[in-house]
This record gives C-alpha cells, structure tokens and sequence, in this order.
C-alpha cells in the first residue's frame, strides 16, 4: 500500500511538471479534435499525431500519446452520439442510445454523462494499473524465453478470437504481420533478410510506414468509396450538465460498467471494445425495463462509456508490464516507444520509474482535462462535425507522408508506404482484418528471438514449451480459446454480439 | 469455375503467394538446427503455417458459399497511392515548399466532390500549417526549400 502511494506520488512528480501537463493537454486536446472529426477513428488519430511526439523525451512522448489516445477515444464517443458515426467498433453500442437521446434533443446530458462516467472510470482504472501492475511485472520477471513465446502465442490467439470475422483470415494475417516484423538485419547472424536487395530496408519495415498505409492512406481510400451522404446533426444539444435524476440513475451502471472495463481492458484483444459490448449488454439483462435501451435510455451510454474508457485504461498493463499489445492502438504505442529506443516489459518498471509511473498518474489528469474541455467546448465539436471529408483527407494523407518522411528522413519508407497501401486496400476489400497483422508485425521479432533461446536451452528440443508449467498453462489457454469459438454455437453467438 | 467464396478464394491466393514469396527467400538463408536456429528458421516456419492456411481458404471458398469481392474503387486507390509516390519523389529535390502543396492538392481529386478553389485553399493553409508545426515549432528535419 504505502509503496503504491510513493508511487503513484512519485508519478505525479513526473506528470505534473508545467512541461508533461502541458504535452498531457495538448495530447488530450489534439486527440479529441481528431477523433470528432467523421471518419477518423482513434487508431487513425495516433497514428497519424504520432510524429509530433517524435521529438520529445520518452515521459512526454509517452504521456502525449496517452493523451491523444484516451482523447480521441472521447472523441469517437460524441461523433456516435451526434451523428450516429461511430468512429471505432467500441463507441457503436454508444450510438445506440446515445443517438437516440440526441434525436430527442438530450444530447448534452448523453455527452455530459459520458464525460463523468469516463472519468470515474478512468479514476478507478488508474488505480487498478497502479496495484496490479507491479505484481504483474514482477511474475513477468522470472518468465524465462519458453513462457514468454507461450505468452506472446495466447496473446496473439485471444486478440485473434476476440477480433471480427474470418478466424482463418485473422491468423493468416498475424502470420503474415510476424514476417513483415522480420525484414530486415537479423540480430544473431547480422545476415539482411527479405530486404530484396534494398539499402533502406536494413532497418527492416518502418512501423510508422506500415500503421500510416493502413491506417492512413488505405483507410481514406475505403472511406472515399463508400459515398455516405452528409450526416444530420442533432439540432439542439440540450444542457450539458445531466439532471441529478439522470446521474442517480446511472450510478449504479458506470459502477458496473467501470468493473467490467477493468477486468476485460487487461485481456488480450480486450480493450475498450470488448468492455462497451459487454456492459451494453450486462445493463439490458440487468434493467427492469430492458426495452427502454436502443430508444435513449441514459444508462445505455453511461455504462458502455464508462466500459471502454476503464478498458482502454487498463489496456496498457499488458503493454507496460509484459510489453505485449492487446490492441492495434497498444501496438502504435510499442512502436512508438521503440522509436525512442524503449522496449516496453516487465524491466520499465523497475529500470524507468518514472517512465512507468508519470504515464499513470498523467493518465488521471489527462481524463480529469478531458471533463474539464469537454464540457464547456461541445459547441466547438458540434461545428468540427460539419466539416465534409473532402476537407480532410488531403491533410490525412500529407499528415501521413510528412510523418513517414521525418522518422528517418528516408525515401524509402514512403516507397514501403505507397506499397503496404495497396497490400493493406486489397486486404480490406478481401475483408481480412489489419489489426492483427499490425499485433504480429510487433510481436514477430521478440518471438522469435524467445524460440531461439527456448530452444537452444533445450538444446532443440520442443518439449520444453510443454514441460514448463507456466508455458504450459498458457499453450492450453490458447488452445482452449481456440476450441471455444470454433464451436458453431459460440460461434454464432460472438457474430451476433459483434454485428449489433 | 466452382469459386463459391470469391473472397476467401482470392484471400487464400494471396496468402499462398506470400508463403511462396516467404519460403522461397528464405531458403536463401541458413536454417540452423533446432539448438541453434538460423536465420531461415523461422521465417520458414511462418511460411509453411501460412501456406497452410492459403490452402485451407482456398479448398473452403470451392465448397463453402461466401461473399462476392466488391468492385475495387480504382480512381481514389491510383491516385492517393500516386500522390504519396509523387511525395517520395519531390521531397529531397524540390521541399516540403513544393512536395506538400502539389501532393495535398492532387489528391483532393481522388474524391468525387472536387472544388478547385476549396482544394487550393486547403493545400496552401495545410502547408502552412505543417511549416509552423513541424519545421519550426517541432524542429523535424524537413528539407523545406529546393535544393538548388
């Protein structure tokens, strides 16, 4: 206890420095602009910011994009209210009711709300990351190489299972993200593999060229086709501060909704939106009148609001203590942290302190900025909300040239661009998911690196990942999970979930 | 033909063509033993898992019914992966002055709802923006003017 509040008092030291406050609100405000605007979901938002936080020392990079994340997070939640766009899968079950309070003139409450329960729950998730983090790391510590490839193959399988779509698919394109993350000099042998003859491919794939085609480029290419005429916005926004009625209402919900986000942030491919589907569908099964929920029930948008934000909280344990991303937004948070020559396990914890602990107190003060500039700028939002797309691809695409450009000043990188573009357009027209490539090609080198050790201390022997208890256990798991969704029913059932 | 899931069906192809592409380069590499891995050992690996896969989409899409693949919007897709090409180009010779400006401009026309004076507009402001952004309030190494 007392070590977590030196901690957790040492991490406000670092976070609350005029510096880091202002990055953390400049994040947070950057953030939110971006992920308001239509179209642009909050895995677009980081990747495309990240090149500001580039030149900043790793506690303010890392507490920027924090920002930015949890930001445009927000963001994506008052585009699926306002005007029924969801700007990432985990804020379409807020649309839900949330848009519907809207039509009828209540969206200030359904904003307002969703601001106070995502801040609740990111208070209660911050202290969860405070307390089981350090356990978490501590037991990550004594994992040798053969429990970490077990890890990092459970942790791949359950963001796989957990994912949308073809499960055949998903795995083809963890496969294929583990040789993108291959490319280039191998560490033992120093031979340059897959670079085809290419000098600026030594370094291997830029990650920033990868998440910017995808994400960036190919995204607005599937975005212009799609042709959806101009969204309505709800005429008036109504008082933003919820009615005292409305808030007793939902207390019992964000409490809810912030347990469930919590618990389910921290497992693998978890994160925000398994929570918001979740607490949407455990407040209907709790109601008395489940049939007021798709019609603007309020507590439609507290509890899943309050869910992904505590998810997306906790969502960073496994990135910070095993340096295993659950999600694509986790996966740009790795890669950035590589850039500034971090890699992100169990050792940040005890080798950078305030690296560790800054980002989490930053964390609370970042959603205790995000009340403070939401509730008072919704007007802004609403006139950013009219802004045609046409306005702002262009910028998406000079953003995203700009940023692969400046990470090595390399030509090359842009050429890799243009090139995983149509990889990653072909792969979205042919309905295969890039979120888990982009969690393989993170992952590719640190599990191999892991089979080479396992292996050489069982002098080639395979058995080991079986015979080590823990290595074990997880290889079960991610058998398991396996097992489960190939089973028709529950195959049925993760499908309806996904699709309502 | 019996492609029942053309999107499987073409998904595996691409998958099969990767795992060649894949197994093929690494062959070049040494593939060590079990105890010592080499370079070409895990690539190969993922290779063969991946090829697998490959398969299995492929034999499913001829039983199995699945969705047809939508027509490829080709206009937006030639011209914005154009336009980043064309930045690739530009940037060392000519500056962020000239490379951001010409790229944001052109592809504004990848999108139906083209308006000349809009698009100059946005492309001037965004340059604008980036030059007091990036080059001078973050200090990124940009080349901003021709290199003469």
């Amino acid at each position: 206890m007392m070590d977590v509040l030196s901690n957790i008092s040492l991490g406000l030291g670092v976070a609350a420095t005029f510096q880091n406050l202002l990055y953390c609100l400049i994040g947070t405000f950057l953030g939110t602009v971006v992920g308001v605007l239509p179209g642009i979901g909050p895995v677009t938002t980081v990747a495309m910011l990240m090149p500001i936080s580039f030149t900043l020392e790793p506690v303010s990079a890392l507490i920027m994009m924090a920002g930015i994340y949890y930001g445009a997070q927000y963001g994506g939640s008052t585009t699926a209210i306002l005007i029924n766009i969801p700007g990432e899968a985990s804020s379409v079950v807020t649309s839900l009711d949330g848009h519907q309070m809207a039509r009828q003139g209540r969206a200030g409450p359904a904003l307002g709300m969703a601001a106070l329960g995502s801040f609740f729950a990111g208070t209660v998730a911050t202290f969860v990351i405070a307390f089981g983090a350090p356990p978490l790391a501590k037991l990550a510590l004594q994992f040798g190489p053969a429990e970490y490839f077990s890890l990092m193959l459970c942790g791949l399988v359950a963001a796989i299972v957990l994912a949308r779509g073809s499960i055949i698919k998903a795995i083809a394109m963890v496969v294929v993200g583990l040789i993108f993350g291959l490319a280039g000099s191998d560490v033992n042998s120093g031979i340059r593999r897959f670079t085809f003859g290419v000098q600026g491919l030594a370094d291997g794939i830029e990650f920033v060229a990868l998440s910017m085609a995808i994400y960036g480029v190919a995204e607005v290419i599937v975005n212009l086709e799609k042709k959806d005429g101009a969204a309505g916005i709800a005429g008036s926004i109504g008082k933003v501060l919820p009615s005292w009625a409305d808030i007793k209402l939902c207390i019992p919900s964000v409490l809810r909704g912030t347990a469930l986000g919590s618990v389910l942030g921290v497992l693998p491919g978890g994160g925000a939106l398994l929570a918001s589907f979740s607490a949407y569908t455990l407040e209907k099964k709790v109601a008395s009148e489940p049939r007021r929920f798709g019609q603007g029930d309020i507590r439609g948008v507290a509890a899943p609001e309050s869910a992904n934000n505590a998810g997306a909280q906790t969502s960073f344990i496994p990135m910070l203590t095993l340096g295993i991303p659950s999600n694509p937004t986790m996966a740009l948070m790795i890669g950035a942290l590589m850039v500034h020559g971090i890699t992100p396990g169990p050792r940040v914890m005890t080798d950078r302190p305030e690296l560790f602990w800054g980002v989490v107190a930053s964390m609370w003060l970042g959603n205790l900025m995000l009340v403070v500039l939401n509730l008072p700028m919704v007007g802004l939002w609403v006139r950013l909300l009219r802004m045609p797309y046409r306005m702002m691809f262009p910028a998406i695409i000079g953003f995203c040239c700009i940023g692969t450009y400046t990470i090595n000043s390399n030509v090359t990188d842009i050429a890799v661009m243009a090139a995983i573009t149509l990889f990653g357009y072909l792969c979205l027209k042919l309905d295969c998911e890039p979120a888990p490539l982009i969690l393989g090609y993170v992952l590719g080198p640190m599990m191999e690196e892991n089979l080479r050790r396992a292996l050489l201390i069982s002098r080639g022997d395979p058995t080991i990942f079986v015979s080590a208890p823990i290595s074990l256990g997880f290889l079960i798991a991610a058998a398991a999970l396996l097992l489960i969704v190939a089973a028709p029913a529950i195959r049925q059932r993760r499908e309806e979930v996904m699709v309502e | 033909m019996f492609i029942r899931a053309p999107k499987d069906f073409w998904s595996g192809l691409m998958f099969l063509a990767f795992a060649a592409v894949t197994i093929v380069t690494a062959s070049g590499y040494s593939m060590g033993r079990g105890g010592r891995m080499g370079p070409g050992y895990f690539p190969t690996l993922l290779g063969i898992v991946l090829a697998v896969l490959g398969t299995i989409l492929v034999i499913r899409s001829l039983i199995i019914h699945g969705d047809r693949v939508e027509r490829i919007a080709l206009k937006p897709l030639v011209m914005l992966v154009g336009c980043v090409v064309l930045f690739g180009m530009m940037i060392k010779p000519l500056g962020l002055i000239i490379a951001l400006p010409v790229t944001t401009f052109l592809s504004a026309f990848a999108g139906d709802d083209v308006r000349w004076r809009e698009a100059i507009g946005l492309s001037a402001g965004l340059t604008l923006l980036s030059l007091i952004i990036f080059v001078y309030v973050l200090g990124l190494p940009l080349p901003v003017w021709p290199d003469l």
